[in-house]
């Protein structure tokens, strides 16, 4: 009876309001935080590309010639109705809204500056909607093949770029060296072990590899004469991609495709080497951009080419391209007055400069390069080492047991180190004691290293330890050595989470200064740095550098390139190492 | 003396009679024994000097209730006892006439010839092959591995399974299949014992009985040792049983028929007809 008076009114109500009110704090300051970020970044994007002097006649050209087939492509990949209105309702809307708001706000509150309704737009409206599109497209057939080529195209570039970039350093005829007497070797005798499937073939091949380098470091004094550079990248890198390729193709569509879509890049790339060695370009980087994008891109078509899906997606690349040719093309034509963008080729290829025109980031963009692809295979190497052991090899008890745990809680410690304190490190113990030189890339590798050395050990200590043990028993009752288990087991399910660790420390590391203040790092260099031991610039401390000239031109305009260029790096070497993680999630 | 005190009828006596046939004849040799073997994990004692001889090429079966240190017995004769560093053992373990708690025995090596599967299906996030291959792998196998893979799931029971899909992740097959895996990658490096730790405990019943005709035709190669809490299992699959208690003291150990229709002892009766345990 007393129930059934209880339940006739109701459960009663339990608050709820602190964990609103919380939800809603939290919510908003993130995205405070976020919206400010964006501001930010679009005030830099318009003083690098100079868009605060792009006439609206241009913006529109571009809209309608690059913009517009662009999100056509997408809609039609999504080819979803729903989509397509929403995505017009929010163009349309958009524009309204923008211009009414802008308009009302220039009119009322305060002038904006260096923002036209126009530009508001783009970045508001535009952008986001075009980021949307390109998400839903990308999930289509279509859309998802024409994707694929661009990154394809793209990361090829890139990747090209980066190799030519590491070889102004290393020794190219090195390489020549170890390739040509452990690498080759080495790899053929794994393929030979794995197709007769004899381990004993694959088990020679670290030795045989190993035998081959060290000859190599001997032999690189002795041997006098070598190939020219080119023949040594086409022999090295060019022909291995090629055959790989080839490979790939020749399981499924037979020896003709396998010799298209292998001899076809190559041939392009080693005429091209050519041709820009007579016309005075960097061969080798020619041909390493050139191979390492055709390649893929060849396996990829001829891949798409075999599923018979999606084929429309690979005009992807030349709508954009004929995009761009058709606006530039309406531009001229009628003369629509266009912006300058500081962020552009000669910046990327030029030295610095006491004219803003004529600055150019080329010598800090290849320190910039050089140092994190150290620190990137330093840290990784190290980082993974010392969690292997700290997490696999050490007992829990005993002095090594306490031994360990000081280790441990002291790693944890020197995260919070701050990083001019591993400058002052670097200096001291690189620089001076090892003797590597002030301002050295070695002597900077090593203390960026060094520096992010905690967070990539803390990371792959949690991704180690999230490895069920049950997989550890099951390998240890099979009698795999603590060594196997770990290499067989243990890091291949932990190498996503390793990864994901490397790749936000290498953020962190690729954009340092303090550090690099300490050990000397100079401000501004005019040459490319040609070895290891020579003084670099990084692209942090040349844009610093920049922020603090007298000229307004440099304080915005250089500085603004500067800042887009460190972000575009940034985010596509972490999006390359994405991607790479995901593959190795996907794989496991 | 009748034991069938409780509702169901412990005993499939056709069964048993049947796996019997299969390997009877000769007594068969021993393949594990162990001698005064007391087992520590700290202070507390899990096994309370147990001596007993397991023979070759027979299903033995460990049963008594939670915590009276089966799995530790087991863990003992392959030595994995010895990752766990509050565990101290004392006494022999004797496997092919040799103590393997001697210096001179490699437990990785001892580990080779004794395979195990656990309680929980722990297949390897790795591709069917790869799995069933592993163990082939990590001992350097010269051979043909591939025929060695197909042998194995076969002898599994999995083959007519995942034939046509040995490239795809083991993680991918139900929960009974991923125990036959696990079976499988133990059975492929061709070891002399096989030690199961509740192997079907996990599983629905129609993948239990799978897994319990496959352990019954292993015992034609391999001496099978299973832990099972599951006394009809125990009584159908097993040729001997050694029934454990609290204190981990061994009880009685005898013929699986002895056990079920005869105990010697008041408590096994007991625990086997449910009345504690
Ligand atoms: N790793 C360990 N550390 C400490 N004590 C342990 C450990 N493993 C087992 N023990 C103890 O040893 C005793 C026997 O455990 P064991 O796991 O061998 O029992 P079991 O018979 O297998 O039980 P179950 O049937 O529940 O699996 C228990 O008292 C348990 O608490
Ligand atoms: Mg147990």
């Amino acid at each position: 009876m007393a129930t059934d008076n209880a339940n006739a009114d109701g459960f009663g109500e339990v608050s709820r309001v602190r964990g609103i009110v919380f939800e809603y704090l939290s919510l908003g300051a993130s995205v405070f935080g976020l919206v400010a970020l964006g501001v930010l970044l679009v005030y830099v994007a318009i003083d690098a590309f100079d868009l605060a002097n792009a006439s609206p006649e241009w913006l529109l050209t571009y809209f309608l010639t690059l913009v517009v087939p662009f999100l056509a492509f997408c809609l039609y990949s999504a080819d979803d109705a729903a989509v397509t209105r929403r995505a017009l309702g929010a163009l349309g809307g958009g524009l309204v809204a923008v211009a009414a708001l802008f308009t009302a706000i220039e009119a009322l509150v305060v002038p904006i500056p260096r923002l036209n309704w126009q530009l508001a737009y783009l970045f508001v409206v535009a952008a986001p909607v075009t980021a949307y599109l390109a998400y839903v497209g990308s999930g289509g057939r279509v859309g998802a093949v024409g994707f694929g080529l661009l990154g394809r195209l793209v990361g090829g570039v890139a990747v090209g770029l980066a190799a030519g970039t590491l070889f102004l350093v290393f020794d190219p005829l090195l390489w020549f060296l170890a390739y040509t007497l452990g690498v080759l070797p080495a790899v053929g005798l794994y393929a030979l072990g794995r197709l007769r499937s004899s381990p004993r073939a694959q088990t020679a091949t670290v030795p045989v590899g190993l035998v081959g380098l060290v000859a190599a470091a001997f032999l690189r004094e002795v041997v006098a004469t070598y190939p020219s550079d080119l023949l040594i990248y086409l022999w090295t890198i060019a022909i291995p991609v090629a055959a790989a390729g080839a490979l790939l193709v020749g399981d499924r569509r037979g020896r003709t495709a396998a010799v298209a879509v292998g001899g076809a890049p190559l041939v392009v790339a080693t005429a091209g080497g050519f041709l820009a060695s007579s016309a005075g370009l960097p061969a080798p980087t020619v041909l390493l951009v050139l191979v390492l994008t055709g390649v893929p891109t060849a396996v990829y078509v001829s891949r798409v080419v075999d599923a018979g899906e999606g084929l429309a997606g690979l005009g992807l690349p030349f709508l954009l391209a004929g995009g761009v040719i058709a606006g530039a093309l309406v531009v001229q034509t009628f003369g629509f007055p266009t912006p300058e963008p500081w962020l552009d080729g000669s910046f990327l290829t030029a030295a610095p400069s006491r004219t803003p025109t004529d600055a150019g980031l080329y010598p800090a963009i290849v320190g910039s390069v050089i140092i994190i692809a150290l620190v990137a295979v330093l840290s990784f190497a190290l980082g993974v080492g010392t969690s292997v052991f700290l997490e696999e090899y050490t007992p829990g008890t005993g002095p090594l047991g306490t031994l360990t745990r000081i280790l441990q809680v002291n790693v944890a410690n020197l995260a919070a180190v701050p990083s001019v304190v591993y400058g002052l490190l670097g200096l001291g113990l690189f620089a001076n004691l090892l003797g590597l030189g002030i301002g050295t890339a070695v002597t900077a590798a090593l203390t960026l290293s060094l520096l992010i050395l905690p967070i990539t050990i803390i990371s792959a200590q949690e991704a180690i330890r999230s490895v069920p043990d049950d997989l550890r028993r099951g390998s240890d009752a099979m009698g795999a050595t603590r060594w196997q288990t770990t290499k067989n087991v243990v890091l291949p399910e932990a190498m996503p989470g390793i990864l994901t660790g490397t790749i936000l420390a290498l953020g962190r590391a690729i954009g340092e200064t303090a550090p690099l203040i300490m050990i000397g790092a100079a401000t501004t260099v005019f040459r490319a740095p040609d070895s290891l031991f020579s003084r670099f610039s990084a692209m942090p401390m040349q844009i610093y550098t920049w922020a603090g000239f007298p000229q307004a031109d440099f304080r915005y305009g250089v500085v603004a390139a500067g800042v887009i260029t460190l972000l575009i790096i940034l985010v596509g070497m972490n999006g390359t190492a994405i991607l790479l993680r995901n593959r190795a999630e996907r794989g496991s | 003396m009748s034991n069938t005190t409780s509702d169901d009828s412990l005993i499939t006596t056709e069964v048993q009679a049947d796996s019997n046939d299969d390997r009877a004849a000769p007594a068969a040799g021993t393949a594990v024994a162990a001698r005064d073997l007391d087992v520590f994990y700290g202070d507390e004692q899990a096994i309370d000097d147990v001596t007993m001889e397991i023979p070759e090429k027979r299903v033995t079966a460990l049963i008594g209730p939670s915590g009276c240190g089966k799995s530790t017995f087991l863990r003992c004769i392959n030595r994995m006892n010895d990752m766990i560093e509050i565990c101290r053992v004392e006494g022999d373990v004797e496997f092919g006439g040799k103590n393997v708690y001697d210096g001179d025995v490699d437990p990785v090596a001892l580990r080779r010839k004794i395979g195990m599967v656990f309680q929980k299906p722990n297949p390897f996030p790795k591709s069917i092959r790869d799995n069933v291959a592993y163990g082939l792998k990590i001992q350097g196998f010269d051979g043909d591995v591939d025929a060695r893979v197909e042998e194995s799931l076969k002898g599994a029971a999995l083959w007519d399974e995942v034939k046509d899909q040995l490239d795809s992740s083991g993680l991918e097959l139900s929960g009974g299949q991923q125990q036959r895996l696990c079976i499988a990658r133990a059975i492929a490096p061709d070891p002399e014992v096989i030690l199961m730790d509740e192997p079907t405990s996990a599983l629905d019943p129609v993948a239990a009985s799978k897994i319990e005709d496959l352990i019954d035709d292993l015992a034609e190669e391999y001496t099978v040792i299973i832990v099972t809490h599951n006394m009809q299992q125990a009584a159908r699959i097993s040729d001997r049983t050694a029934v454990f208690l609290t204190g981990g003291e061994l009880v009685e150990y005898d013929d699986t028929a002895k056990i079920f229709e005869d105990p010697e002892e008041q408590r096994v009766e007991d625990y086997i007809t449910g009345k504690f345990g």
